[in-house]
């Protein structure tokens, strides 16, 4: 047991964490041999020294506030690479298969209490935690691309239905909470039919990537669109009253009209249909504003096509 | 109150122990903030797992955008501290912290975690010191910036039946920040702190 303090210092000399311990006036009183082959400095130069002073890169007014907390406190404080990546510009230990620019580190501040229970020194543990940011990095790079994909409709690259539905739910909800106006539109290519049938598969699929296209572009920032179902799409407009849809609806009508869909060495002239429906009080939910403009679209289809009509709600009376 | 567990004398004790814990706390917290910090009178009770959303959601409110940190304690006592702030008062952590630089998403995430280890520290102290525990700390992780309690505390995610929990209300002098301190102790701790409480009353 004799030797037990000099194991110890052994330990705390070559752990595989930077240790370094400050004074109440932010001298350095203790630096291991990670913090010394990290950093470059040794020991011999930086006890006795101000931590500020040979470090004035570090957040000084930032980490003294947090130092005196841990004198006031008596109390544990932390630090972490996903807040804040390092306390110290330390390389790392995958220069090559990296891809952060340096030593990503988890800090813990320990208060050290003599007899008196009083705070003296304050002890710093850092952990390099490169490994872990690099892997966590990958794995949300990853959830989200799977995310991505498990909202995207694989023809178009629109959104899904299930996504543009959840979407819609949820600006509904939006709508209903803050008495918004909220607009919605289903489009749906006139006689689709008759492409797959005259000009096969392929060509439907084609045209319909043109036309997921063209809409797409015709959008404004804040709207939603999505591939509702086989020729269907969806266009969901938070904060638009009804002015605002039927003038997207002409746009995006003739943006299908105006030029023929190239097919091949030919052109195929497309149009589309829009029904337009409009929350309000009284709209139970969003299925409800779907059945409507559905029926406004069916409107639409049976007055002649490449045209857009308004859901108009039965007048109070 | 009433803690089935614990006989009259100890939870009399116990609620003491909270008593003078918290008035460590606000002065420590006081010293540091620059303003009075007021901590509720402790309550503390038996919940199960079952009744942990209600519990809480009376509290704090179930429905309402909160952001949570947690952060775990260990030694002579285990548990887990729940912080919940409002939303409506998150906005003056910069400043009463003393952040200067433009605060972005970071910088209110650590903003959160320093203020929440702050809070649980300085009651977690006051508790030990009171007790003569020594109790370490792990690091504070973000439950969420913002989203409902209900949805993160999931009585199906837990694995124990019955806690011991302790509930703080804090506020600070002139401002609109809120904050609630749930501490939670697992089965075993229960156990552990009627021997401690023990020692407490016979040191009296």
């Amino acid at each position: 047991m004799a030797d037990t303090p000099q194991l110890l210092d052994f330990i705390v000399d070559r752990t595989h964490a930077g240790i370094f311990v400050v004074d109440r006036d932010m001298r350095i009183v203790l630096w291991n041999q990670f913090m010394e082959v990290h950093s470059g400095r040794k020991r011999d130069e930086l006890l006795d020294q101000d931590l500020f002073d040979a470090f004035p890169e570090l957040p000084r007014k930032w980490l003294t506030r947090k130092i005196n907390n841990v004198f006031i406190l008596k109390n544990f404080s932390f630090t972490s690479w996903e807040q804040r990546p390092y306390l110290f510009k330390f390389p790392h230990n995958r220069p090559v298969t990296g891809g952060v620019d340096c030593m990503r580190q988890d800090c813990t501040l320990m208060p050290v209490k003599n007899d008196a229970g009083e705070v003296e020194y304050v002890c710093f543990t850092l952990f390099d935690v490169t490994d872990t940011s690099i892997y966590q990095m990958q794995l949300e790079d990853l959830t989200k691309q799977l995310r991505d994909a498990s909202n995207r409709d694989g023809l178009t690259g629109l959104h899904n239905r299930r996504f543009i539905e959840e979407t819609l739910a949820s600006e509904f909800a939006r709508a209903q909470r803050h008495d918004h106006a909220l607009s919605l539109i289903i489009t749906d290519i006139d006689h689709f039919k008759r492409v797959n049938d005259e000009h096969g598969h392929l060509a439907g699929d084609e045209v319909l990537r043109r036309v997921a296209q063209r809409l797409n572009d015709g959008l404004r920032i804040s709207d939603h669109l999505g591939r509702y179902g086989g020729e269907e799409f969806l266009v969901v407009l938070p904060e638009t009253p009804l002015e605002g849809a039927e003038t997207l609806c002409e746009r995006l009508r003739q943006a299908i009209a105006e030029e023929p869909i190239p097919l091949g060495d030919g052109a195929l002239p497309v149009s589309i249909s829009l029904g337009i429906s409009q929350f309000r009080p009284g709209v139970r939910n969003y299925e409800q504003l779907i059945e409507e403009a559905d029926q406004a679209l069916y409107r639409a289809k049976e007055t002649g096509r490449n045209r857009y009509t308004i859901f108009q709600p039965p007048s109070a009376a | 109150m009433n803690i089935a567990p614990y006989s009259e004398d100890q939870t009399d004790a116990l609620q003491e122990v909270a008593n003078i814990a918290m008035g460590q706390a606000g002065d420590s917290l006081a010293r540091i903030m620059g303003h009075f910090v007021e901590l509720s009178v402790p309550r503390i009770r038996l919940v199960t797992v079952q009744d942990l959303v209600a519990t809480v959601s009376e509290m704090v409110g179930a429905k309402e955008d909160v952001a949570a940190v947690r952060q775990a304690f260990y030694n002579q006592l285990r548990g887990e501290a729940i912080v919940v702030i409002k939303q409506s008062g998150a906005d003056e952590l910069a400043e009463l912290m003393d952040y200067e630089d433009e605060v972005d998403s970071e910088a209110e995430e650590e903003l959160l975690l320093e203020v929440a280890n702050l809070l649980v520290g300085a009651i977690i102290n006051g508790i030990s010191e009171t007790l003569e525990a020594e109790l370490g700390f792990s690091a504070p992780s973000l439950m969420t910036t913002g989203a409902p309690l209900e949805r993160v505390l999931t009585p199906d995610k837990l694995t124990w039946s019955h806690a011991l929990l302790v509930e703080v209300h804090l506020c600070i002098e002139g401002h609109k920040f809120k904050s609630h301190l749930l501490l939670f102790m697992a089965e075993e701790s229960i156990d552990a702190l009627r021997g401690i409480l023990d020692n407490f009353i016979d040191d009296l």
